[in-house]
């Protein structure tokens, strides 16, 4: 039989992540839909089911010695209303599901779950996002790319839990987040891109990109990203073929229920292409 | 007492808003089982073994041999089992039930449940013709070889599904003498009633059906709870005890009706002055794996060949294809949504290659009263459509929009639909296959009771059927009573379709009112009723599609205007605008409500919607995968109606509930299509095929 158990603490839930396996669960947006059954049964858990949604001590959004830090049981709409949350992952919260999901889901859910598709990850791979596991053990710090290593696959060990997850506050002059859903809300994207550039003084001091859902992770190639730091506006965007064809090698996305790999190949160099020549 | 058309609360508005209406789900009978619907795992097959695990006490399988009558659910073609036997037909067939008081246990057992199969390769194109109808107008013959040039074109429609917010599901209850009672989310109390008859063998007064509150049905609940009421009844019967199958979303996006699939190929005869001199059109509808009701389905779709347009020399003819997917079935529209769609976007098209603009072509064949209809019968009323294009395009500004948005960098369109729908059953169906029956009983307190078989399913009719009599009958609306209908208490006033329930049903209901406040005596219970019968000139020969096909027609024009995005191909709808004669409004507030749910379910068919038979199975078979718009999506609206009372109907109303859906796709369609420049064939028009018109397209 599987056993549901609330924990009153941090320091609780870690003592029985160590104990034995548990399958954590935070707003369970994605968790109650995955493992959804009959109705008026129970969801089909195999394993012991741990629920840190209540959790006070990890629901905080603050500033850190140059970092932003969010409690990773803060459920999204909150981050939405916040004055420290960065803009770009206001932008992708906004228009993330709907509002009564928006009030359950979390970050720290979105890394968990890992999809390719899941709303915020382009967001933390832009901003450089630090994640905070913490176990019996300790702490560790982990780049979100080095968390999420496929499709649903993440590095998260059995007695480790999300603590919070820092993201360094840096400046952008321009930056967009652009999610291709079915709809205009309530849908899961078909693609994401996001861009991020602080241009100052005519030269590209910082040049970041990101694409969701082409390929099995969020997509950011930084080596491709440090070539054109240095450059003026102007030269960045006159090097927008350039660019196009460094990303494209790399978008491989596939063909599902929700659209096409041709579509997704276009249309997120499309939106690379123009978020370049809008600058 | 004030105009009909003034709007009221509609009188389930607080049983909905506070929660207490009492839905299928709600019911629960003490000592109630559950069943749960084993379906077969492939497209077709033979079934060579079923290995069963050890049932537990209390626990049992219900197939096709516990049915006492016919195998087979009584609709309008039998020939869909209640139960699969020695072979399935598509993925998704139910096979069996397994009934049991616990739904884990359930659960369990169908976990240890193995089917083996002989596979057969399936069929999933359009080849295997099980319906064929043809019929003609004038000389298309001629016309074809006389013309100066020919145009062709094919358009290609995809599945809709109805997706009511509430899903299937039906309660049997069973007496100690063996009488069933079947309450359901259902359209259609006596098809119900009758198909149970036919499966139990039963007499009379051994079945009755009641409709529980419906949460939406747009056709889905039409023929489709037949199949799971006889189930549920056959093993009731077997059992001896209650039991409720109320279907999960994802089993009930799999497995139930949709809306047809289409290809329509049509061909116009063009003269040397580019006049229309014919058309000739062929209709091919995806039935899945049973024929079931979709003949009707084709034949209301090769009636609305020429739309709203008269054109004198037709061939027409289509085919129902059966495929080892799953059966479709009724949709608000019934056929007609993919044929307009086809029609409208054909004289656009037609326009552009003899390069005449489009609305000039248009007026000059828009039908006129007294013009013959496609089938050769007559447009009786006046129709009203030159106002309400003017009226529409005022509104919308169209002339000027059209000129702005011609011009070079601007990704805006706006479309306009021209569209009718005929009210009631197709051809001489009322008075030959319905026949409808309507009572009214005034009991010794002077309450009125409205006795009818017609189903609420969120169209209004528990207001405005209280609304006709209290107007009549001149007494206070609370002084009608119109309960949820029971078989055992009303007559058959024939299924919740066709846009007849407030045209045919209302009318009946109106002159057994009136008829009734004649033979009024105060205090004493009187019953009247009041049978329906075809208007003398109304003349149909179903066999050569001859005749007057409906009685009357409702009328509509859509525009919608868009903005597509150059580096998305993403629509956004930016404003609607509706024009519509349904004769008068018995409820305005109510008509408006069908207005912008039934055009956001047109717009949505032809520009949101994707549902998709992969290898036999539907591949967006939840709420996630199959995209429908939400409140976002919607854009403002603007709806007119415009009165042209119709003689036979009550207070002059004609049908609503299909014509607010069947002119959103042409129309959605159109304004994408001068938005990026290409012409459109297919719906719906999502973006990755909007990015393929623009890369590959014909101008």
């Amino acid at each position: 039989m599987v056993k549901n158990i609330i924990p009153t603490s941090l320091n609780e839930a870690l003592e029985l992540l160590n104990d034995r396996p548990f399958k954590i669960m935070a707003g369970g947006t994605d968790l109650m839909v995955q493992r959804r059954a009959w109705s008026q049964t129970p969801p089909e858990f195999i394993e012991d089911v741990l629920y840190i949604f209540n959790l006070e001590e990890l629901k905080y959004i603050k500033e850190d010695k140059g970092f932003i830090v969010i409690g990773s049981t803060t459920p999204v709409e909150d981050l939405l209303h916040n004055d420290l949350t960065p803009f770009l992952l206001k932008e992708a919260i906004g228009i993330m599901a709907s509002p009564a999901l928006r009030h359950m889901a979390t970050i720290a859910g979105n890394i968990g779950n890992a999809s390719p598709a899941g709303d915020t990850l382009p967001i933390l791979y832009v901003l450089d996002a630090i994640i905070v596991l913490e176990s019996i053990e300790g702490i560790r710090e982990l780049p979100i790319n080095e968390v999420i290593t496929g499709p649903r696959k993440h590095v998260i060990k059995q007695n480790e839990i999300i603590k919070e997850i820092k993201i360094p506050i840096s400046v952008y002059t321009d930056s967009v987040f652009e999610k291709v859903g079915g709809r205009k809300a309530d849908a899961i994207s078909k693609l994401s891109f996001t861009g991020a550039v602080n241009i100052k003084d005519d030269k590209v001091l910082d040049f970041r990109i990101a694409f969701g859902a082409v390929s099995a992770t969020i997509l950011r190639r930084k080596e491709i990203e440090e070539k054109y730091v240095g450059l003026t506006k102007e030269e960045l965007i006159g090097k927008v073929d350039e660019i196009v064809n460094e990303y494209d090698p790399f978008i491989r996305p596939i063909d599902d229920q929700r659209s096409n790999k041709e579509y997704r190949k276009t249309v997120a160099l499309n939106l690379l292409k123009n978020f370049i020549i809008t600058l | 007492m004030k105009d009909i058309s003034t709007s009221i609360l509609k009188i389930d508005n607080e049983e909905k808003a506070n929660g207490s209406a009492i839905y299928v789900s709600d019911i629960t009978i003490p000592g109630m089982y559950y069943a749960k619907t084993i379906r077969s795992t492939i497209s077709k097959g033979n079934i060579k073994k079923i290995t069963l695990p050890e049932m537990p006490e209390n626990y049992t399988i219900v197939d096709y041999k516990d049915i006492p009558g016919k195998n087979v659910v009584k609709i309008i073609f039998e020939d869909q089992l209640i139960f699969a036997e020695d072979k399935v037909t598509y993925y998704g067939e139910p096979i069996f039930l397994i009934v049991g008081p616990d739904k884990i246990v359930i659960t369990e057992l169908e976990k240890q449940i193995n089917i083996e199969y002989e596979e057969e390769t399936p069929e999933f194109e359009y080849v295997n013709s099980a319906v064929h109808y043809n019929f003609k107008k004038g000389d298309a013959k001629s016309a074809f070889e006389n013309a100066d040039k020919i145009i062709e074109y094919e358009y290609i429609t995809g599945y809709q599904e109805q997706l009511y917010i509430e899903p299937q599901g039906i309660v049997v209850d069973i007496d100690k003498n063996g009488k069933v009672t079947l309450t359901g989310s259902l359209q259609c109390p006596y098809y119900v009633k009758n198909a149970v008859l036919q499966a139990l063998d039963a007499k009379d007064s051994e079945v009755r059906v009641i409709q529980a509150v419906v949460g939406g049905a747009f056709g889905g609940k039409e023929e489709f709870p037949s199949l799971t009421t006889t189930q549920l009844a056959v093993a009731a019967k077997k059992i001896g005890k209650p039991i409720k199958m109320i279907y999960e979303r994802e089993e009930d996006m799999e497995v139930t009706t949709k809306r047809h699939p289409s290809k329509i190929y049509m061909e116009a005869a063009i003269s040397k002055d580019s006049e229309i001199l014919g058309f000739r059109s062929n209709v091919a509808i995806d039935a899945g794996a049973n024929i079931g009701l979709s003949g009707v389905v084709l034949s209301r779709a090769l009636i609305a060949c020429t739309g709203v347009y008269t054109i004198s020399n037709l061939e027409v003819k289509g085919d129902v294809f059966l495929t080892n997917t799953v059966p479709n079935g009724a949709y608000r529209g019934f056929g007609a949504p993919q044929m307009l769609f086809a029609v409208e976007m054909f004289m656009h098209h037609i326009a552009k290659e003899i390069n005449v603009d489009p609305l000039e072509l248009r007026l000059k064949y828009l039908a006129k009263q007294g013009d013959l209809t496609s089938t050769q019968g007559t447009f009786n009323d006046p129709i009203i459509m030159n106002e309400m294009v003017d009226k529409a395009m005022e509104i919308s500004d169209y002339k000027q929009k059209k000129i702005d948005f011609a011009k070079e960098g601007v990704h805006k369109g706006i479309g306009m639909s021209w569209f009718l729908h005929g009210c009631g059953f197709t051809g001489s169906g009322e008075s030959t296959h319905i026949n409808a029956l309507v009572k009214l009983r005034k009991d010794k307190e002077n309450k009125v009771h409205i006795l009818i078989a017609a189903v609420d399913m969120g169209q209004g009719i528990r207001t405005t059927m209280k609304k006709i009599v209290s107007k009549i009958l001149d007494i206070p609306m609370d002084q009608t009573i119109y309960n949820l209908p029971d078989t055992d208490f009303v007559p058959d006033s024939g299924p919740t379709v066709a846009s007849r329930t407030i045209m045919i049903v209302g009318g009946l209901v109106a002159r057994a009112a009136k008829q009734l406040k004649e033979k009024w005596v105060d205090k004493e219970d009187i019953t009247v009723s009041e049978r329906y019968k075809q208007p003398e000139y109304i003349k149909w020969d179903e066999e050569n599609f001859v005749g007057d096909a409906y009685p009357a027609y409702s009328w509509g024009v859509n525009i919608v205007e868009v903005e597509v995005c150059p580096v998305t191909f993403q629509v956004t709808l930016k404003h609607v605008w509706s024009v519509y004669d349904i004769g008068k409004a018995i409820d305005e507030r109510i008509v408006m409500g069908q207005a912008d749910g039934g055009i956001m379910q047109g717009i949505g068919y032809g520009y949101l919607e994707v549902m998709n038979c992969v290898d036999g199975k539907i591949a967006q078979k939840n709420v996630t995968d199959y995209i429908i718009p939400t409140s976002v999506d919607t854009p403002a609206m603007e709806t007119v109606l415009m009165d042209n009372p119709y003689p036979l109907g009550p207070y002059g109303a004609k049908g609503a509930g299909e014509l607010t859906l069947v002119g959103g796709a042409p129309a959605v369609a159109l304004a994408i299509e001068e938005a990026i420049g290409n012409k459109v064939f297919n719906i719906p028009v999502t973006p990755e095929y909007i990015m393929e018109l623009i890369k590959n397209g014909k101008n």
